[in-house]
């Protein structure tokens, strides 16, 4: 590389100085969940418990029925990440392949959609789905959506990743008589995999951070989801404070896990798309 | 031969593209148009059938509402300390990443980790750290000789203490100006090197240059997306205290979905719509100023 030895032995300690930081709230909150409240409430606080009570965790589930909450979550993001990462993959390769009429028009509205901040649409939703279409408090407002392309950011990353293909596999099967749906299900598709992670990991946290319109659709708490739990968690739990923090740090973890799986992916699949301009 | 390929490539682009024209217009365009005209009736709680009103629900946010301009004023305050410290953190340390440095792939793991967990969970979770007198924060302040902070139970600090959990979960910031470095040529480097130029010189009139485009799409997003805050307000503070976290989507939220006014909240929504335009609309065109396209005179 081009950078001197000694200014990358800088920026390794610089980094795992910020790591630490970076980290440190993460620890606090998990560090807290296996204490007693008499311990957290104890000054100075320590660093680490005394002794891991990990026995706070199903005590917790009393109050925060975590597999309930986990399944009603992910009732509603399979199916919305599978849908979205479709119909993204497939508006991508349309845009970024095959010629039609109305293709600059529609590729400006889809762009365009990315910078209309999502709660200006709310309100006109909310009655379509609630008193329009009678969906109040069923999963559907919240996974529909997601089946109508997945977002402008997911068709145009996805756009980006299939123009780097060279176009001579495409011909090649072209002569061979293959149509284009044949051309993306047998070429593109196998191509854009590491995209597609992306686009699906994307769309999942955005789901799963989307307190709002969960907060809006769902009413029953049988229907809630981890969102809407963790946001009950102060009004039942008040200052049980080592609860509240099980409960924080068993929300994290699938989250965690479903990034580990596609980390690897991750920043090779935004390099790819030449997000440089 | 030739025009049979044309229909047929014709036909598969309309198929692949059905799913997106439909949510373009029901779920983008249509309930934009429908907001607008929504703001200009009086419906919901006390008005069980839509009732034109004209530009009443305006005049009465700009007027009488005693929540509007301090929600806007909190806001900005907000997106302003969220956008430029999450840039400013994020550019930093994907530049560092970029180094060739042992364990790369481990910390940049590190730093996009708050971002994939749920966000109305780390809030909860900050809270705790925050606390006023058995909180982390406190207690490190205490061990420099700083007083206890009251943090989010202060009208004064609860919009800096939220926006530094905003800054800590800009995790996708960093994997998307990491991704713009990586694309920055080589050869551009080399050649500054083989000129004597020196790192800061290089970081100046190689880095920046090639990175303004992607600075430009992250500026862009981080606008909208924080100017939109809402989880905090939701899960943690109810716009409190006082009105000192009570963002303009928490306000519509209020509105629309507690008060059942689902005209005035269309109101709150278009004018938050239209400041949201106006900014995106200097943006781009202060951009044309500052962005630099490669092979492009300037």
């Amino acid at each position: 590389m081009y950078e001197s030895k000694a200014g990358d032995r800088l920026a390794a300690i610089v980094l795992a100085a910020l790591a630490v930081l970076v980290l440190l709230p993460i620890w606090w909150m998990f560090r807290s969940s296996l204490m007693t409240n008499a311990e957290l409430f104890a000054y100075p606080p320590p660093f680490a418990p005394a002794v891991w009570r990990f026995g706070n965790y199903p005590a917790t589930i009393v109050n925060f029925p975590f597999w309930v909450y986990l399944r009603n979550t992910m009732t509603i993001i399979v199916p919305s990440v599978i849908g979205g990462t479709l119909t993204a993959t497939l508006a991508g390769y349309a845009f970024a392949r095959l010629r039609f009429p109305g293709k600059d028009i529609l590729f400006i509205l889809c762009v365009g959609s990315m910078l209309l901040p999502t709660m200006v649409t709310l309100i006109p939703l909310y009655i379509a789905w609630s008193r329009g279409l009678h969906l109040q408090d069923t999963y559907w407002p919240l996974i529909l959506p997601y089946f109508c392309g997945g977002g402008a950011f997911n068709i145009f990353l996805i756009r980006q990743f299939i123009k780097t293909i060279p176009h001579e596999l495409d011909e090649a099967a072209k002569i061979d008589g293959a149509g284009p749906l044949r051309i993306l299900a047998s070429i593109i598709v196998p191509s854009v995999k590491s995209a597609m992670i992306v686009v699906a990991l994307l769309l999942f946290i955005g789901m799963w951070n989307d307190l709002l319109q969960q907060m809006i659709y769902i009413n029953s708490s049988k229907y809630f989801t981890i969102a809407l739990g963790i946001s009950q968690l102060k009004g039942t739990l008040q200052v049980d404070w080592s609860k509240i923090m099980c409960a924080t740090c068993m929300s994290f973890v699938p989250g965690v896990v479903f990034y580990l799986i596609g980390q690897k992916y991750f920043v090779e699949g935004i390099v790819m798309t030449g997000m440089k301009a | 031969m030739p025009i049979k390929g044309k229909r047929q490539e014709i036909t598969a682009a309309y198929l692949c593209l059905i799913p997106s024209i439909i949510g373009l217009v029901f779920i983008t365009y249509l309930p934009l148009l429908s907001v607008f005209s929504l703001s200009f009736f009086n419906w919901g709680s006390g008005a069980p059938n839509p009732k034109f009103i004209g530009l009443s629900n305006y005049a009465r946010l700009f007027t009488t509402d005693p929540y509007f301009l301090d929600s806007l004023r909190v806001t900005l305050v907000f997106a302003v300390l969220t956008v430029l410290g999450s840039m400013i953190y994020s550019l930093f340390i994907a530049m560092l990443l970029n180094r060739k440095i042992p364990g790369r792939g481990f910390l940049r793991a590190v730093f996009y980790l708050p971002y994939v967990l749920p966000a109305m969970a780390v809030y909860i979770g900050w809270s705790w750290l925050y606390e006023a007198n058995f909180g982390l924060f406190n207690y490190l302040l205490g061990l420099i000789g700083v007083d206890k902070l009251k943090f989010i139970a202060d009208g004064k600090l609860v919009v800096p203490s939220l926006a530094l959990i905003a800054v800590w979960l800009s995790g996708n910031l960093i994997v998307i100006f990491l991704a713009g470095l990586q694309n920055v040529p080589r050869v551009y480097h080399e050649a500054a090197l083989i000129d004597g130029a020196n790192s800061f010189q290089r970081f100046r009139h190689v880095t920046i240059p090639c990175m303004t485009p992607i600075i430009f799409y992250n500026l862009l997003m981080a606008l909208i997306n924080n100017m939109q805050i809402v989880t905090p307000a939701l899960a943690l503070t109810n716009g409190g205290p006082g009105n000192a976290s009570r963002f303009i989507t928490y306000l519509m939220y209020q509105s629309a979905f507690i008060s059942n006014h689902l005209g005035y909240g269309s109101a709150v929504s278009t004018v938050f719509f239209v400041i949201i335009a106006i900014f995106t609309a200097i943006l781009f065109v202060t951009s044309r100023n500052w962005i630099f396209y490669e092979g492009e005179e300037r």
